[in-house]
């Protein structure tokens, strides 16, 4: 009974995201506020009833309900708990629930945490996300169920969730990736709502920005998770791939850290208006987007759910009315609008607008390289394909001005700055940056002219510069410590996520440069040398788990004799799904990780490993770990929980009113 | 003019909506071979049996005929074997391209052509044999001439030696009816 409780539940869902798509917005026109009021109980029932829903097919899976076709496609008897719990995600029915609850989650928030706006504006983006919750209530109800009964005919036990997915970081890494890509739906509602208004100015942008932070902070969560998942789990040490699906979660991430960025522009100098409203619809758009692809079977992608043409077209058509509906709107509402800032050539702002245009660039390469082999097709053209190497390329032409760009951006004031006082800094900014850069080489590999110096010159340029510069902002309140107190949270925020992304850089280039991996053949007592690493093979034993049988082995490294560590490998062989897995065994240091995957059983006892010595490849992880660090820190400014002044709020309210 | 520049994002979004329309309506595993209509590449490999005797696109051409790219060590092309050589029986010519896998010498696998030879004879004993020869593509530079992605593929070759067909995936009764006996028996006149 659970589980029709669920879909009942889901069904009033649909029903009150109606309600929140017209009721809010009718008021907002015409000026009710009954009908505004009403928005905030509305957005909690839709919380708390989809809530109540997820809970549902959660149930249905702890208690392994095979009855319930999606259950039974995703989970066994025999799977551990906690995977039983995840595996509700792990099928495209329960992702889209997923989806759903995160969605409702950020209007709940809304409606808790905007009390402060004006009544009618927070009516409008309300309404707005009602809009967009009504496709997606509907998408799930009507194409993708996953409370669909098999009775009375039911399994006796279910297929198994997918082994790729029975992993730790598979467990957070949907979540996250939801909560991001849903998350950039709220500013897309703010930036929606600040168009039907129809003027744009400062408030708007400030009041969108703890949003569209919250969301690029769970985005860059997700996506490094997503990255540590597929190093941990795919077995050949790589960790991004430029698959279709994971491009489809960095075009957003992308376009989410320009809107950031131009947000901060329209805040502080009331310029960038149109750029960031469409930076704001495009941040969404591109989530749109990706679900699109992974749901559509548009594109291959190891990501992609079982396809079906009529949900793709559902999701395609929604994306028309969507994306193509704000589209058309910013084109009649956006054309009106003009800048009245002034500014010079060399100021923050025409830094920031380059930031902007490298941002932006580079969806556009990823945007792209992902969907040219579709439009080549389609033209008759014929199958290509592009790979890593067409990105990799591009990217690394993008990021050098770019990095340079965002070590000199931080000094450079708005509307004006003069060359002569940053020679100064800059050029002992410079100087750490050969020290440093050079340092870190010799120390750890050989100094050459390569990628790696190139990364750790360019890595070190915008660290050095983000705490120099944090550095003198704090001495300038009197003394560092005084500093420390005064100090708005918004710039140590900028300054973590931006050494985060120096030591993204750091890590992407010593890793790709100096990873060194072999394919051996190896006997228990044998040892091979890699890198300087003796690599022991010390027994090879059978494994019996949960749902899988296989084979463990124990492996000893040594330093140039000395003992490092102790490592275990297993190759699984899930019973249920016939698949191989390799989990394999990680030793992770700041400067390097030791990497085995076990391999087949060859015919005399002895067996295939692939082992892997990766300098620096922590720091990719970490460097995203920080640039979200920087997002939550940024988020926890104290302007961003103060309310709306009374006068910003009448400002607004006339504006509408006119 | 500044007011039509930001019609640019529709205008561009509504472009690619197009494609990704069309796209839902096919299939994106297919991939169009680029050996289409093309004559077969240059090759002068040994025939598995008897490797003093060379093949070349000369010395196969004559009659249009099947041409399976198969291997004892791949499960599909086993099990096509059967319906293969029924079509043999029928009166269909097929030869056969073995797929050899590399011999990795870090494994000490070496590459040993009796025992390929003996292994492909027992193989067709037990399980049928519709080839009318088999050409052994040791060192695989035939079937990558040919875009082969993995065995079993089947190519339809004309009199003239022309491929007029690639089919990726093993030959069953529907797809001998659907894709290939049409075109087989027009070749045919």
């Amino acid at each position: 009974m659970i589980a029709e409780y669920g879909q009942l539940a889901l069904t009033f869902a649909l029903c009150i995201s109606l309600a929140l798509a017209i009721v809010p917005l009718y008021g907002s026109f015409k000026g009710q506020q009954t009908a505004l009021q009403l928005g905030n109980p509305l957005s909690y029932a839709l919380f708390l009833l989809t809530a109540f829903s997820f809970w549902a097919l959660s149930y249905a899976f702890w208690t392994n309900d095979f009855t319930v076709v999606y259950v039974a496609t995703n989970s066994n008897s025999l799977l551990p708990w906690y995977y039983r719990l995840t595996a509700v995600w792990g099928g495209h029915e329960g992702s889209m629930l997923l989806w759903l609850l995160t969605l409702s989650g950020w209007i709940a928030a809304v409606a808790a945490f905007s009390r402060s706006l004006p009544l009618q504006f927070q009516g409008r983006i309300l309404g707005v996300m009602g809009l967009v919750a009504v496709g997606f209530y509907a998408f799930v109800l009507f194409m993708s169920n996953p409370f669909e009964r098999s009775l009375p005919y039911f399994p006796v036990d279910g297929r198994d969730l997918n082994p790729l997915l029975q992993d730790f970081g598979m467990i957070i890494h949907p979540p996250m990736l939801y909560m991001g890509y849903v998350g950039f739906s709220v500013s897309f509602a703010f930036a929606i709502a600040a168009l039907m208004g129809g003027k744009f100015d400062s408030t708007w942008a400030r009041w969108a920005r703890p949003w569209t932070l919250a969301a690029w902070l769970f985005l860059t969560l997700g996506i490094m998770l997503g990255s540590w998942w597929a190093y941990n789990e795919l077995g050949w040490g790589g960790w991004w791939f430029w698959d279709p699906v994971e491009n489809a979660s960095f075009m957003p991430w992308l376009v989410g850290t320009a809107l950031i960025h131009s947000l901060a522009v329209t805040e502080k100098r009331g310029t960038f208006k149109s750029w960031t409203v469409l930076l704001a619809i495009a941040a969404f758009s591109l989530s749109l987007l990706g679900a699109f692809l992974v749901r559509s079977g548009v594109l291959v992608s190891v990501h992609s759910f079982a396809s079906d043409p009529s949900r793709g077209l559902y999701l395609l058509a929604f994306l028309l009315l969507v994306v193509g509906g704000s589209l058309l709107l910013y084109a009649l509402r956006m054309n009106s609008v003009r800048s009245q800032a002034r500014y010079e050539l060399f100021s923050r702002e025409v830094l920031l607008w380059g930031n902007n245009i490298f941002l932006l660039t580079a969806t556009l390469v990823v945007l792209l390289g992902t969907l040219f082999p579709l439009v080549h097709k389609e033209l008759g053209l014929g199958s290509i394909s592009i790979g890593e190497p067409f990105f990799n390329q591009l990217f690394y032409y993008l990021v050098i001005p770019f990095a340079l760009l965002l070590g000199l951006g931080p000094w450079v004031r708005w509307k004006q700055q003069q060359v002569q006082p940053l020679l100064k800094p800059m050029s002992l900014i410079a100087i750490a940056t050969l020290i440093l850069a050079l340092g870190t080489l010799a120390a750890t590999q050989s100094v050459q002219a390569n990628l790696a110096l190139l990364g750790l010159l360019l890595g070190a340029w915008v660290g050095s510069s983000a705490i120099f510069e944090l550095l003198q902002r704090l001495q300038q309140f009197g003394s560092v410590k005084q500093g420390l107190t005064k100090l708005n949270a918004s710039h140590f925020g900028m300054t973590i996520a931006h050494i985060g992304f120096a030591v993204l850089v750091i890590g992407v280039a010593m890793t790709k440069t100096y990873s060194v991996d072999t394919q051996v053949r190896m006997k228990a007592g044998e040892q091979v040398e890699l890198a300087g690493y003796q690599f022991k093979l010390v027994e090879v034993y059978p494994l019996n788990g949960p749902n899988y049988k296989g084979e463990a082995a124990e492996l000893d490294v040594s330093y140039k004799g000395d003992y490092v560590t102790h490592l275990h490998a297993e190759k699984r062989f899930y019973t249920v799904q016939r698949s191989v897995m390799t989990e394999a065994a990680v030793h992770a240091r700041l400067s390097r990780d030791l990497y085995v995957a076990l391999g087949e059983s060859l015919n005399d006892d002895s067996w295939a490993l692939s082992l892997y010595v990766k300098p620096f490849v922590r720091w990719i992880w970490l460097g995203g770990l920080l640039m979200a660090l920087g997002g939550l820190i940024a988020l926890c400014d104290k302007r961003y929980r103060r309310a709306a002044s009374q006068k910003e709020a009448t400002e607004l309210k006339d504006t509408a009113d006119a | 003019m500044r007011k039509l520049a930001f019609f640019i994002p529709f205008a561009l979004f509504i472009g690619l909506s197009v494609f990704l329309f069309s796209g839902l309506f096919s299939n994106p595993m297919e991939r169009e071979s680029s050996v289409m209509n093309q004559p077969l590449p240059a090759f002068a490999l040994p025939d598995l049996q008897q490797p003093e005797k060379i093949w070349t696109p000369d010395s196969v051409k004559g009659k249009p005929f099947l041409l399976n790219v198969w291997g004892t060590w791949c499960v599909t092309c086993n099990a096509e074997l059967a319906y293969l050589t029924e079509l043999r029986e029928q009166g269909v010519m097929i030869v056969g391209l073995y797929y050899q896998q590399p011999a990795d010498a870090a494994f000490g696998e070496v590459f040993n052509l009796s025992a390929l030879q003996q292994e492909v004879a027992l193989k067709l004993e037990q399980q049928g044999n519709p080839y009318q020869w088999n050409i052994l593509d040791k060192d695989r530079t035939l079937i990558f001439d040919l875009g082969v992605t993995g065995a079993p593929e089947t190519f339809l070759i004309d009199a003239q030696g022309i491929i007029r067909q690639h089919h990726i995936g093993d030959i069953n009764p529907q797809v001998w009816q659907q894709k290939l006996a049409a075109a087989y028996q027009s070749l045919q006149e």
